[in-house]
């Protein structure tokens, strides 16, 4: 403080650079830690991954990067069905997901009152429990003498999903429908949350507005409600089909052999066939799979705007 | 303005209950085809719950709406034909202006809006702005949008909800003209929900002054001002000096009151007090109906004007007049407005003064009332 007062008047200017030239470098000071940890995490494994999958060999010989890109096109061609299967399993359970999740988020952003606190508790208290545990549940919810299979058997329902393939004879688990459950049951917070999210930040005088030019309830909700909740739709979407196309979880304990998907496999070459090539070239189709599905979405949703 | 009565709003006995609170009490009024009506109060009197009684935002707890001969007590707001511009607004954010004005057309089934959006945007001088999003748009432009989009459905009436509550001073000004024109333009009846009092003043034909979900007093701006009838009006609307004194004689037209040592003169028209001989009436004046003279030059006054003395407390000049506060045995603050035309230079604090008016100028109100009523509100809305 002295110094400063002591000082002629022009003194201070050049002692003011030294912060400044300092201040130029903080931000990437500052971006240090998360660029590293990318690098370590994400970028690291990726290259080796790549790696990994152009390179030739055997577990005892030891593998040799070989540019075998036909590692590529021959786990493609045997895995197909499973790539397949992945991508309409974790579609119906997003859309699945999707239809129940939006009543819900919308009760709860609009209609629960004081009850909103303890609908958002119930809606994430499953994760105060292991995946696995949760899963291995719905083993028992779908039991082939439960309740759950005896009722939509003295419903007919069964008979319906039969002939839709979904389900084999009287039996429930074992099915595509149970590994489909699985995941919709799993995934489904990830929906609710974002929707919840960006419903809840709808202002309500929107909906009077809309009212009071002359939009009916159901029109409200068709021209104001869902199109502001679009921003929600797009990432819960997101949030729920990713993961669920890469998932075996729910494909491992619900399904059976026919039910199988890449997840599965990815898993099977790496963990007991130990065919690292072929696990890390399935891992890398699934990864731009979904990247060109995702952008291909994101365009067509035409939310760019709104997020 | 014509003989159709279609555009009339007539409240039977309405009244707003939320649970123990009491919004608004009971209430009777018509609001006349054409005119443009103004609800004024501070805020939490009932107004705005008044203003979404009508719109159908609201369900009265008891009583009935009509729009001309038609009730619409129950009807939800999409089958009402009144529109409303909102205090924020409230315009659809993923939608552009021009899809914002034509969303009402749309509803109701109209194809080709084209042209009357277009026409209507010109209106509101928002021609150029069509395809923008309201976010891009300034307070005053959104302001206009929310008008236009109410207004293209040709509603039988307009409710405007504090719609120049977020601009700032200058642009309200402009604003309450803009709404005025195109008030008179259309020809469609407004009532519109404010807490400024100057607001309700300069733009409606019709002013009900609200206080604690009743209303207080209706009439014309000038005469709100000139005659109020209750305290709460009388500070609210303006600033009022209010006297307690004791009726002395009835003379005619005229009823002759003591107040300290003095005696006033109040015109019987203007008296809303009981007020039998030896009863108690509060009189008011405003500030600016004042004369301020100097003790010295009391002898220059004219016969017939009501005098009151006293001393100057407090004196500050504003530009355009002087504002003082009189300390007078009748009351301790008594406010003066002079224009500062021919100043007198001995009119400084402590100076005794004779604080002179013309009878016509006082009115006399019932003193059961709070004297104080509606100061702070009036000086919170301001």
């Amino acid at each position: 403080m002295a110094a400063v007062t002591e000082a002629p008047p022009l003194a201070p200017a050049p002692e003011k650079k030294p912060p400044r030239k300092r201040g130029r470098f903080t931000p990437y000071w500052l971006l240090l830690p998360g660029i590293l940890w990318l690098l370590i995490f994400f970028a690291a494994p990726m290259i080796y991954q790549a790696s990994t999958s152009v390179q030739t060999g055997s577990l005892e010989e030891g593998y040799k990067v070989t540019w075998h890109f036909a590692t590529y096109w021959d786990a493609l061609s045997s895995y197909w069905p499973q790539f397949l299967r992945s991508v309409f399993y974790a579609a119906s359970a997003t859309v699945l997901c999707l239809l129940l999740g939006y009543p819900l988020a919308y009760l709860i952003a609009f209609r629960a009152g004081r009850w909103r606190n303890l609908i958002m508790i119930l809606v994430i208290a499953p994760f105060f429990t292991s995946f696995l545990i949760r899963t291995l549940a719905w083993k028992t919810i779908l039991a082939d003498n439960g309740p759950v299979v005896h009722t939509l058997n003295s419903l007919h329902i069964l008979s319906l999903t039969d002939w839709l393939g979904w389900t084999a004879g009287d039996r429930v688990l074992a099915t595509p429908l149970a590994v489909v459950c699985g995941l919709t049951y799993n995934f489904l917070p990830f929906m609710i949350l974002p929707l919840y999210t960006s419903l809840e930040r709808i202002d309500g005088r929107l909906h009077e507005a809309a009212g009071d030019l002359y939009a009916k309830p159901f029109t409200t909700f068709r021209k104001v409600t869902f199109p502001l909740s679009m921003p929600g739709v797009v990432s819960g979407t997101l949030l729920t089909f990713i993961p669920a196309a890469g998932d075996y979880v729910n494909a491992e304990l619900l399904g059976s052999t026919d039910t199988r998907m890449v997840g599965n496999v990815i898993q099977a070459q790496f963990l007991r066939v130990l065919d690292y090539p072929t696990a890390a070239a399935l891992s890398f189709i699934l990864m731009a799979a979904i990247l060109l599905m995702v952008t291909f979405y994101i365009r067509r949703s035409g939310t760019e705007d709104l997020v | 303005m014509t003989t159709d009565n279609s555009g009339d709003v007539r409240l039977s006995g309405i009244s707003k209950t939320y649970g123990a609170f009491t919004a608004v009490h009971p209430l009777d009024l018509t609001v006349p085809q054409g005119s443009f009506f103004a609800l004024l109060g501070a805020s939490g009197c009932g107004k705005t719950t008044t203003l979404r009684m009508i719109a159908g935002l609201e369900e009265p707890s008891s009583g009935s709406v009509h729009l001309g001969d038609q009730e619409v007590t129950h009807l939800p707001p999409y089958k009402r034909p009144v529109n409303t511009v909102f205090q924020s607004y409230a315009l659809f954010p993923h939608l552009d202006i021009f899809e914002n004005v034509a969303f009402g057309l749309r509803r109701r089934g109209i194809k080709s809006v084209k042209k009357q959006v277009e026409d209507m945007l010109e209106l509101v001088q928002l021609g150029e702005q069509a395809r923008k999003k309201p976010h891009q748009l300034s307070g005053g432009q959104q302001q206009r949008v929310a008008v236009a989009r109410a207004l293209i459905n040709h509603p039988k009436v307009l409710l405007l909800d504090e719609p120049l509550g977020a601009l700032d001073l200058k642009l309200r000004r402009q604003m309450q003209l803009e709404l005025k024109r195109i008030q008179t333009e259309v020809g469609i009846t407004f009532v519109h929900v404010t807490h400024d009092q100057e607001e309700a003043m300069t733009m409606a034909d019709t002013v009900a002054v609200m206080n604690a979900g009743r209303v207080e007093q209706l009439g014309a701006p000038s005469d709100l001002y000139e005659n109020p009838q209750t305290t709460f009006v009388a500070n609210f609307l303006g600033t009022s000096n209010l006297i307690e004194a004791e009726i002395d004689t009835r003379s005619g037209e005229d009823i002759v009151l003591k107040a300290g040592g003095g005696k006033l003169v109040l015109p019987r028209t203007r008296c809303s007090a009981p007020g039998t001989t030896g009863g108690k009436v509060l009189v008011g004046v405003r500030p600016e109906k004042i004369t301020l003279t100097h003790a010295d030059d009391a002898g220059e006054i004219a016969e017939g004007r009501n005098r009151i003395t006293g001393k100057i407390a407090d004196s500050s000049f504003i530009g355009v007049s002087t504002q003082y506060v009189i300390d007078s045995p009748v009351c301790p603050e008594f406010e003066v407005y002079a224009q500062n035309i021919d100043r007198d230079a001995r009119l400084v604090p402590g100076a005794d003064v004779v604080l002179h008016w013309n009878p016509a100028h006082t009115f006399g109100l019932d003193p059961a009332q709070d004297i104080d009523a509606g100061v702070d509100a009036g000086e919170e809305a301001a």
